[in-house]
């Protein structure tokens, strides 16, 4: 059986001219040899080099921009003063914010809690990435992986470059058994604009046995919106513990946003990763789940909004390693004006992990004549005895919706947005902290109303829905097709084998 | 007073209508009868404003307003309802959102400030329970699982909260059981009143028998081939509609 994808090819090439450049800066940053850890990213870096369009999943992302970055991040005096109005209104109780990457203790608020740990000045402490040999403080990852030679890592290359420039971090270690909805809320400011400064925030969240927790992380901009944000976020979930983590990402207009998170999932662990995306010029997620543990579950549910130039794009693997796991993967994308929101979900199940449980629901709605919807669900089955669903649609509004909705005296601006508001109403519903909630739901309908008003200016009657077929990926042009105007049903189809 | 005259609408290349005139004062109930094909629906469709249809001459005013030069949105606002014969179902938008929706775009329209969520509510429970629907329905998604029964009722609940001037109600009677034909027939007669018409779109004449018209009209090709009282009703019920067709040949 040979590993699909993720695992970068080891090159034996030189160093490509931008991994030259990044070692150059990182050498002339003053990281020496005695920052082992670093140097190992950095090499491996260097070895596989980051990603590029022509890479298969890793064609929507702009990748250009990267040239002209600094990659290192920007030293404290540069910033701009943060009044704590200026960030999002906090929920929970223990607050930690970080600025450029670093934590900035006179803008947080943190309250302790019993159970839960909480460590910034972290950079030392551990490889967040998986592919390292967990040393130093952070076990987090060698231990279970090492049991499971062979899993699949996902593709780790941006969080290379986090781990060799990353400056500070949290770790947030749950003790068994502790409860509470809301641990943190940790958020990541980025100030600075990429030519000056980058900013790496960085997240190791263990949670062991039986804790059912919650974690929030947020991503914002404030002073420059054109920052170059490089994101590392590692998860690891006990037996019988349950985590539900909510991530938004919304930072500035002209924003690069990079992401890599990882998770790893023991025996009955419940893991619920809840993901809005919002801002950026273009946001890139790259999500590795590893079930590791019999009957563990994960759930995987995006919600992307984007309009004017945007690029959303979330690659999310789970890898289905031990028996009697669950996937369930959600995603709802909205493309407005000429954005391009793709969401890509690949679903491994391993031989041996009989009785897989895995669902997919992905689907698009284009509100632009120059956006596209990028859904692709894939499946790789190396078992017998595995129930596999997944559907994937990307389409237009339906007009016999917004007729019936125009006829009841609606005006067309608040229909469409009502009929965006409701495509994305599966995903957002899951949101469990009402607070969180509101606050999402009203940056939504906040880039809704945008959105609306593109698609308004166009005839959104003359609309051009996109079936979708099974098993393929679906990419749907606003200019497309001539079709009935309906978003097609959902559909399930029995497991797709791929033998190898 | 609905006014249709000479109207001539096109679906694509198909000539649905062909020169349909039809007076409907206001204060009375009329109901369309005719064959398949024959129409109706192209008619209560192109009330409302539904996109896809060709007018290719002729008139519609409503009181004396152009209601071809309106958008479906703006119809509404005029007092036009449709009862849609399929009711569309919208999962993720909530029948009392759209309920509030709605009546606050009429009462906008109106130069009302908006509904207090009381007196809302107040008049929804009294209309919910003149339709018999549990409050239940509130909270779900528009029309989102309804059985057929259901989403007729649903139509006509949302009729009754936003009191049109015309009521266009397309086959609401199909599909329905004989006890729910009964609640929705009861509903329509709460609504009929001196200051609004009704249009009743039916093949059968049994909706006839609960919701009493003052005039009934067949539909043969797309024009008015023969106008009558209940009666014409009960005839069409007893001999069918092929006397009237070769009549109208």
């Amino acid at each position: 059986m040979s590993a699909p994808q993720a695992t970068p090819k080891l090159a034996t090439a030189p160093a490509s001219p931008l991994t030259a450049r990044i070692a150059a800066e990182f050498a002339g940053a003053g990281h020496g040899p005695d920052e082992p850890q670093r140097q190992r990213a950095l090499a491996a870096l260097t070895e596989v080099g980051l990603p590029t369009s022509r890479d298969e999943n890793w064609k929507y992302v702009n990748l250009r921009p990267l040239d002209k970055v600094h990659f290192v991040p920007p030293s404290a005096e540069v910033r701009p003063v943060i009044k704590p109005a200026d960030l999002p209104t906090a929920v929970g109780k223990s607050r930690y914010v970080f600025v450029d990457g670093v934590f900035d203790a006179a803008l947080s608020s943190p309250s302790a809690q019993g159970g839960v740990t909480v460590t910034t000045g972290a950079a030392d402490g551990g490889a967040v990435v998986a592919g390292g040999a967990g040393n130093g403080g952070a076990p987090a990852v060698g231990g279970v992986a090492a049991a499971h030679k062979g899993a699949l890592a996902g593709d780790l290359r941006f969080a290379l470059l986090n781990e060799a420039f990353a400056t500070d971090g949290a770790q947030i270690h749950v003790a068994r058994g502790t409860e509470c909805k809301i641990c943190v809320e940790l958020v990541f400011v980025a100030t600075t604009e990429a030519k000056a400064g980058a900013s790496y925030p960085r997240v190791s969240f263990k949670v062991d046995a039986n804790a059912r927790v919650g974690l929030i992380e947020r991503h914002v901009s404030i002073g420059s919106d054109a920052n170059f944000i490089n994101c590392a976020v590692d998860v690891e979930v006990a037996r019988d513990a349950s985590v539900q983590h909510y991530r938004v990402q919304q930072t500035g207009a002209r924003a690069m946003w990079f992401d890599t998170l990882t998770a790893k999932l023991a025996e009955n662990a419940k893991y619920q990763v809840h993901m809005v995306n919002l801002g950026a010029l273009s946001a890139r997620s790259t999500v590795n789940v590893q079930l590791l543990g019999e009957r563990s579950e994960v759930g995987v549910f995006g919600a992307s909004v984007g309009g004017k130039n945007q690029v959303h794009d979330t690659f999310a693997l789970v890898d289905h390693i031990a028996p009697n796991a669950r996937t369930d993967q959600s995603f709802r994308g909205i493309a407005g004006g000429r954005a391009r929101v793709a969401f890509n979900g690949k679903v491994v199940v391993r031989k041996g992990a009989h009785g897989t449980d895995s669902s997919q629901s992905l689907r698009g709605l284009l509100a632009g004549t120059d956006a596209e919807i990028d859904v692709r669900p894939q499946l790789e089955i190396y078992t017998d005895d595995v129930k596999c669903n997944h559907g994937a649609t990307a389409g237009k509004l339906d007009d016999n919706m917004l007729f019936y909705l125009l006829s009841r005296g609606l005006d067309r601006e608040t229909a469409l947005r009502l009929l965006k508001w409701a495509f994305l109403e599966d995903v957002v519903s899951k949101i469990e902290v009402p607070e969180l909630r509101r606050q999402i739901e009203e940056s939504l309908a906040g880039q809704l109303n945008e959105s609306a008003a593109l698609a308004a200016s166009q005839d959104p009657l003359a609309a051009a829905p996109v079936g979708a077929t099974m098993g393929a990926s679906h990419t749907t042009h606003g200019q497309a097709g001539n079709g009935s105007p309906r978003i097609d049903d959902e559909q399930a189809t029995p497991a797709q084998t791929e033998k190898r | 007073m609905l006014k249709i005259d000479n109207l001539h609408v096109a679906v694509g290349d198909n000539k649905v209508l062909n020169g349909l005139t039809l007076e409907v004062p206001t204060g009375e109930v009329h109901a369309i009868m005719g064959p398949n094909g024959s129409g109706k629906s192209t008619l209560a469709h192109v009330l409302a404003g539904r996109p896809g249809y060709t007018v290719t001459a002729g008139s519609i005013t409503l009181d004396g307003k152009d209601l071809l030069a309106l958008e479906p949105e703006e119809r509404a606002h005029e007092g036009v309802f449709l009862g849609f014969q399929y009711p569309v179902e919208i999962p993720g938008v909530n029948n009392v959102y759209l309920l509030k929706a709605a009546l606050n775009a009429a009462r906008k329209h109106r130069g009302l400030p908006e509904v207090d969520a009381f007196e809302f509510l107040t008049l929804v429970r009294e209309k919910m329970k003149l339709m018999k629907m549990d409050e239940s329905f509130l909270s779900r998604g528009v029309n989102e699982g309804f059985s057929g029964g259901e989403k007729k009722r649903n139509e006509i609940l949302q009729m009754l909260v936003l009191e049109p001037k015309l009521a266009v109600l397309d086959e609401t009677d199909s599909g329905l059981d004989i006890d729910a034909l009964k609640v929705v027939s009861n509903g329509v007669n709460t609504l009929r009143s001196p200051d609004r018409s009704v249009v009743l779109v039916t093949h059968y004449q049994r909706l006839l028998d609960y919701v009493v018209p003052d005039h009934v009209h067949v539909l043969v090709r797309g024009k008015i081939a023969r106008s009558g009282d209940k009666t014409l009703a009960l005839e069409l019920e007893k001999r069918g509609y092929d006397w009237v067709i070769e009549e109208a040949a």
